[in-house]
């Protein structure tokens, strides 16, 4: 009985003539030098600074570093500021990523609607231009938009409608945050968002639609039956690829949160910057521990997301 | 062999770039190492830049040359890089080296004014003396000193100020003698006394409601004013501040005071016993008062996001449609500045420098703290080396805190700025704003004559002064440059005539520890009360409930010490 070997072969199936390491080093030393200074780079920006993790075993203030094992993640998880930022970080990022995701899906499928390509083209420009505005610029926007004094023109407006007596606290006020953030987000990235669904569309097979038009399928039969259907799987990649980065909220929330709405706003980097960066005397190992534990979660879905991506479209993200 | 060598030559010239890179950075990439290396280090190479001849037993100055200088300032040191900066130290290097006998480099960093804890706590983490970004001496807050005091990475200056030339010329002693701890250690020096901020109110504004100042002398009193400001216009509002309170620095109350009255929200002793003013009714009083005002829509709602920055910016905008009629801010030179931009805005141009009038403290702040409350000086510290010796920290002190009150040269520098930049004693006539007939103003100045010039970055304005404010100095000039500007010392002179000193601030291991926790739990528990989320009473019971257990630690600690 042959033992069964696994042979690397080539895309047309041709084996590869597998050499040692030195070998190939050798043979394509020109090569590997190059690669050289890629390589060094990598560990010095990626690889060094991760060193800095053992902190997340210390007590670490002002030059005082003292070892303390796991002290800093039992403080962790009995804060309860820990678990609100966490709680809200997986809510806010999870909630965000479906809305932005449906929003973008049913602009492309309007966008792919419309035969006039001029206004297509104008309105794919203005619903890109958000996408690319700081979000320190656009929370400027909003907060100016929002405000609850003589200079908000939301609630200068609804009060002069007669809509509103007395001004309405948006960005302060815990039951309206979300809903506030998420809609900014929706104005801010949906367009973009459009770009990957805008192409799936453009590759749909025309006869889909001959057919469905045979068929007797008016327009929005069309939509539901042949359109979507096509949408589906890039929907899931998109959301599976974006899974994994659900923890990485920072920028958007810390422009638009205050402390009257941390109950509701506060995430894990929200939560770290604070205790790092407006603590007079910060404690650098509790801070690390914090990351760390974020890293290890956001490591773990990204692992689920591989195996989920592995299973729906054969192969991994990583 | 072609591309062997080609691909050779790249790679040698990638490798060299990413090496020169490094060796550029390494200091400030070098974070980790640094903190890492700090017990090993500490006694092996102090103060390595500054000097070869670091002893381990205690010397005098003469036994260490200061080379180089590192200082960190906030923006109080006003001669700016944008501002005459390069002036400033090439004049400040020439003179002390002078006085010293040596040369000595100074090097200024400045760092955000409004991140200015934070950073500096960075530095002080990540470096150590003789690193090039760590700092020799800095500037403190009287908060900022309680936290660092204990750390011991501060100098105990009690000998140096002691035996300093300046002492013969202090004529406010008190300012430094407080600030020494139960043990007589002194680890920062205030070469002024603290000041503190008065209520300003715009002159038109109260002419508009048919009021004057001099009938403004209860809350009643000062409320009715408000009321009336807001209801000047549909956008208008009584008065505006950078938050409600602001807990996180001493004094606490200094922006609201009318409202605030007796209530201090934070640790501080009440007849001789350390006591937690969060918790005290006159606390629960003053939430009530404000959350009535933003109730009757007279505080504006900015408050409670606003900067400093961007609450005078609203004061003096030059649309008085959406603005406020009061404003609490800092005395003397800030009412120069406040109606200079006032002008500037075009803000009620027919008053010239009677645009804002001075608010008397309310009677209900004379009957409990007395008046407005003057803050705890700032400081300057000097970092130590804990090599045993206090050579280099003394070297530091002679070459820094001495000369700055030197009664001349260099006390004019860090007083008025450089001379030719910001001042002058040479004939002169200058015009700010020529081409406008309406602000346009022409100065002359004989020879000999000391005056200010026009800011370096504007000369549509004059300048006013660089980091010490002669008025609030401990030892005043001896060369007879006074700054004339009569708007200037009536501010000081309603100030000094209307203040107290503020409560000393309070220092223990577990408020350090919890400082940042008890401070953002505060201000979110004041501005959920002011804006009617929560009662007063519930904010208390929500702190008491939360933070309760750790408070009573700080104050059986505070009044164990």
């Amino acid at each position: 009985m042959s033992k069964k070997q696994n042979v690397a072969t080539t895309s047309t199936g041709a084996p590869i003539n597998k050499k040692s390491l030195s070998t190939r080093i050798k043979n394509n030393f020109g090569y590997y030098l190059m690669f050289l200074p890629v390589l060094v780079f990598v560990i010095i920006i990626y690889y060094w600074p991760m060193l800095g993790v053992r902190y997340s075993f210390y007590e670490y203030k002002l030059r005082n570093i003292n070892w303390v094992g796991l002290k800093n993640f039992q403080t962790m998880f009995a804060k309860k500021e820990f678990w609100t930022a966490f709680s809200n970080t997986l809510q806010i990022s999870i909630t965000k990523l479906l809305i932005t995701t449906f929003a973008s899906v049913l602009v492309s499928v309007f966008l792919n609607e419309m035969h006039n390509m001029f206004a297509k083209k104008t309105l794919q420009t203005i619903i890109y231009l958000p996408h690319f505005m700081s979000w320190a610029v656009v929370a400027a926007i909003f907060q100016l938009f929002l405000s609850k004094s003589s200079t908000g023109f939301v609630n200068e407006t609804l009060k002069s409608w007669g809509v509103l007596t007395t001004s309405i606290d948006f960005l302060h006020t815990k039951s309206m945050w979300r809903p506030i953030f998420y809609m900014i987000n929706i104005w801010k990235e949906t367009g973009w968002g459009t770009v990957i669904f805008l192409a799936t569309l453009s590759g749909i097979n025309p006869e889909l639609y001959e057919a469905a038009d045979i068929d007797g399928a008016s327009r929005l039969q069309k939509i539901w039956y042949v359109t979507v259907p096509a949408l589906m799987n890039t929907v899931i990649i998109v959301l599976i690829l974006n899974l994994a980065k659900v923890l990485n909220l920072f920028e958007s929330v810390f422009v638009l949160y205050n402390n009257r709405v941390f109950d509701v706003s506060d995430v894990i980097s929200t939560y770290i910057y604070r205790q790092t960066f407006l603590t007079a005397i910060p404690d650098y190992g509790y801070t690390t521990a914090v990351g760390l534990f974020k890293s290890l979660v956001g490591c773990a879905l990204v692992l689920i997301c591989n195996w989920a991506s592995k299973k729906i479209r054969g192969r991994g993200i990583i | 062999m072609k591309k062997k060598a080609l691909s050779l030559l790249l790679s040698t010239a990638m490798v060299a770039s990413l090496a020169a890179c490094g060796s550029e950075t390494a200091p400030a990439g070098t974070d980790t190492q640094t903190a890492d290396n700090t017990t090993a280090t500490q006694t092996e190479a102090p103060a390595a830049t500054e000097t070869a001849e670091t002893a381990e037993t205690p010397a005098a100055a003469e036994d260490f040359t200061l080379e180089t200088l590192n200082i960190v300032v906030d923006g109080t040191l006003t001669a700016t890089v944008e501002n005459g900066q390069d002036a400033f130290k090439a004049q400040w290097e020439a003179a002390v080296s002078e006085k010293l006998g040596h040369p000595v480099t100074l090097n200024i960093n400045q760092l955000d004014h409004s991140d200015y804890s934070g950073t500096v706590s960075r530095l002080l983490t990540t470096g150590q003396p003789g690193d090039p970004d760590y700092p020799d001496a800095l500037i403190m807050s009287a908060t900022m000193l309680r936290q660092y005091q204990t750390t011991g990475l501060l100098w105990d200056m009690a000998d140096a100020y002691a035996n300093a030339e300046f002492q013969s010329r202090v004529t406010l002693p008190s300012v430094n003698e407080n600030m020494k701890d139960s043990q007589g250690h002194l680890y920062g020096f205030a070469p002024t006394y603290g000041n503190g901020c008065v209520t300003y109110v715009k002159k038109s504004w109260l002419d508009a409601a048919g009021m004057s100042i001099d009938d403004i002398k209860t809350f009643d009193d000062y409320y009715a004013m408000l009321k009336a400001f807001a209801e000047k216009e549909s956008g208008t509002y009584g008065v505006i501040a950078a938050g409600y309170g602001k807990l996180d620095e001493a004094p606490y109350i200094n922006y609201m005071p009318e409202f605030w009255q007796g209530a201090y929200p934070s640790f501080y002793q009440k007849d001789g016993v350390w006591v937690d003013g969060f918790q005290e009714q006159a606390t629960v009083d003053a939430l009530a008062r404000l959350a009535q005002a933003y109730a009757d829509g007279i505080i504006d709602p900015d408050t409670e996001e606003a900067g400093t920055k961007q609450a005078r910016e609203k004061f003096f905008s030059n649309d008085q449609s959406t603005s406020e009629g009061v404003f609490t801010y800092w005395a003397g030179t800030w009412l120069r500045t406040l109606t200079d931009n006032m002008a500037k805005q075009e803000v009620d141009n027919d008053l010239g420098d009677e645009r804002l009038v001075q608010l008397a403290p309310i009677q209900e702040i004379k009957d409990t703290w007395g008046g407005y409350i003057n803050r705890e000086a700032p400081v300057w510290v000097i970092t130590d080396d804990q090599d045993g010796s206090s050579a280099r920290e003394q070297a530091i002190f002679d070459a820094l805190l001495e000369t700055m009150l030197d009664g001349d040269k260099v006390q004019t520098l860090w007083t008025y700025g450089a001379e030719d930049v910001h001042w002058s004693t040479k004939a002169e006539s200058f015009t700010t704003n020529p081409d406008d007939p309406d602000k346009k103003k022409d100065y002359e100045y004989a020879d000999g004559e000391f005056h200010l010039k026009q800011s370096p970055n504007d000369p549509n304005t004059v300048w006013k002064k660089n980091h010490l404010d002669p008025v609030l100095v401990i030892a005043p000039l001896t060369n007879g440059f006074v700054d004339s500007d009569e708007l200037v010392q009536a501010g000081n002179k309603f100030f000094t005539e209307n203040c107290v000193d503020a409560p000393a601030a309070a220092s223990c291991d577990t408020l350090t520890e919890n400082e940042a926790t008890l401070v953002e739990l505060k201000t979110t528990l004041m501005n959920q009360a002011v804006t009617g989320e929560i009662t007063p009473e519930d904010a208390i019971a929500q702190y008491q409930a939360e933070v309760g257990d750790i408070a009573q630690q700080i104050v059986d600690e505070l009044n164990a010490q």
